[in-house]
């Protein structure tokens, strides 16, 4: 990387733009903005390796929940399964309703695929301190995904769906529920565990 | 106002300075380098017309708010007859029946969140010109940017019931328009907090600072 000079150790707040030189930080160790009070860098503990850790657990668990059965409805002498993607094609059956389809496949499935591959494809080479090619725009498309992800909020819909269908018919989670929501869990591990800062200065360290 | 960098920003900002945090990495560079050294994307010192955008997103949430509640997001048709649910439709449904808690979080979810989200991008445009509680307006923009989202529930909700009864028979499910006004109005409002810029804030408070001695 090319020398900037005294600029390559400053840090402003994203919040309220104030100018401070970084301090250097011990393990576990945050640094809080001194005039609005957010969250600047947090320094985790073993931040790569358990990211690492989190990231490769949430992939075995995003692949389960996507092809075992989500929910069973049982009706009378009927039943139906559900499998996570038929959230999506289901609204693309519906006329007129491909639009909707194609938000709930953003934040359900193309934004949380994003994500996990990309950490993938990001943090394993950096536990060698190496990055492959497109390492940098991969990053960036990795914090867009971030914000975009749904996965809580879609668990909260399961629930209210389980409430209000409960009367009239009845439902089973299946095996890909309880992947699902571990799997919640770990995105949120490997997201906690490891600073957007930190990631994007090991990158630029990384060959 | 004057636009030298010395009165537009506030003093103790990285941007009076000429130095841009760079919105997609976190790197503080000069900001004549235009793009950032480190991940490529483009230097500004504030969002580009923060307040423009803002306000332009919020106005066609508050429109498309109408036909989210008027319209029904769900139509079901069981044996004991057919019968359409607007969102606040789905609440009092819930409430009726006794499921007060699911009652309760739909009703914050779906009808709370949003109005509250539009109330809170007024007062943080608001603020932006006076720069009045610099520090609680900031923490109200980050409580906004982080609530958003869980607005998108009763659309889900849509998408599993349609999908786990799409074989129709004795019941069948399906999605009504207002879903889609209503998904559009939660996108809509991220996208109004995603562009604005709290930093605005503390330049208007330095600003009526310098005035004010």
């Amino acid at each position: 990387m090319r020398p900037t000079g005294v600029t390559t150790r400053s840090l402003a707040c994203h919040d309220c733009d104030a100018l401070f030189s970084a301090p250097v930080m011990k393990e576990g160790e945050r640094v809080i903005c001194p005039r609005c009070g957010a969250n600047l860098f947090i320094n985790r503990p073993d931040s790569l390796q358990r990211s690492a850790a989190y990231v490769v657990a949430s992939a075995v668990l995003f692949f389960a929940a996507n092809i075992f059965p989500f929910m069973t409805l049982k009706q009378e002498y009927r039943s139906n399964q559900m499998v996570l993607f038929q959230s999506v094609t289901g609204l693309i059956h519906q006329k007129d309703y491909a639009p909707l389809a194609i938000l709930v496949a953003i934040f359900t499935l193309i934004a949380p695929t994003l994500l996990i591959l990309g950490l993938l494809y990001l943090l394993l080479p950096l536990m060698r301190r190496r990055r492959l090619p497109g390492a940098v725009a991969l990053c960036r498309l990795v914090s867009t995904a971030r914000r975009w992800q749904m996965l809580d909020v879609y668990l909260l819909g399961v629930l209210v769906s389980l409430l209000k269908l409960g009367k009239l018919a009845t439902l089973t989670l299946g095996t890909s529920f309880w992947a699902f929501a571990a799997l919640i869990i770990c995105l949120s591990l490997a997201l906690g565990s490891i600073d957007l800062r930190e990631l994007w200065a090991r990158i630029e360290a990384a060959k | 106002m004057n636009a030298d960098s010395s009165t537009a920003y506030d003093r103790d900002s990285a941007a009076s300075k000429g130095l841009a945090l760079c919105h997609s990495c976190n790197r503080v560079d000069r900001v004549e380098s235009h793009h950032c050294p480190r991940c490529g994307a483009s230097l500004h010192l504030r969002k580009p017309d923060s307040l423009e955008r803002t306000i332009a997103y919020a106005a066609a949430a508050v429109i498309l708010y109408i036909p989210a509640n008027l319209l029904p997001v769900l139509r079901l048709e069981a044996v004991t007859g057919a019968h359409q649910n607007t969102i606040v439709g789905g609440v009092i449904e819930f409430w009726q029946s006794g499921d007060y808690p699911v009652a309760a979080i739909i009703f914050v979810a779906s009808v709370m969140i949003p109005i509250l989200k539009l109330f809170a991008i007024a007062a943080l445009c608001v603020s932006a010109r006076t720069g009045r509680f610099p520090r609680a307006m900031t923490r109200l923009y980050r409580i906004t940017e982080f609530i958003g989202r869980w607005s998108m529930v009763d659309v889900f909700v849509v998408a599993i019931l349609v999908a786990v009864v799409q074989l129709g028979g004795v019941l069948s499910i399906h999605p009504g328009p207002g879903a889609i006004s209503f998904a559009a109005v939660v996108v809509l409002t991220i996208f109004a907090a995603g562009s604005f810029d709290p930093r605005l804030i503390w330049d208007a408070a330095a600003r009526h600072e310098t005035r004010a001695s």
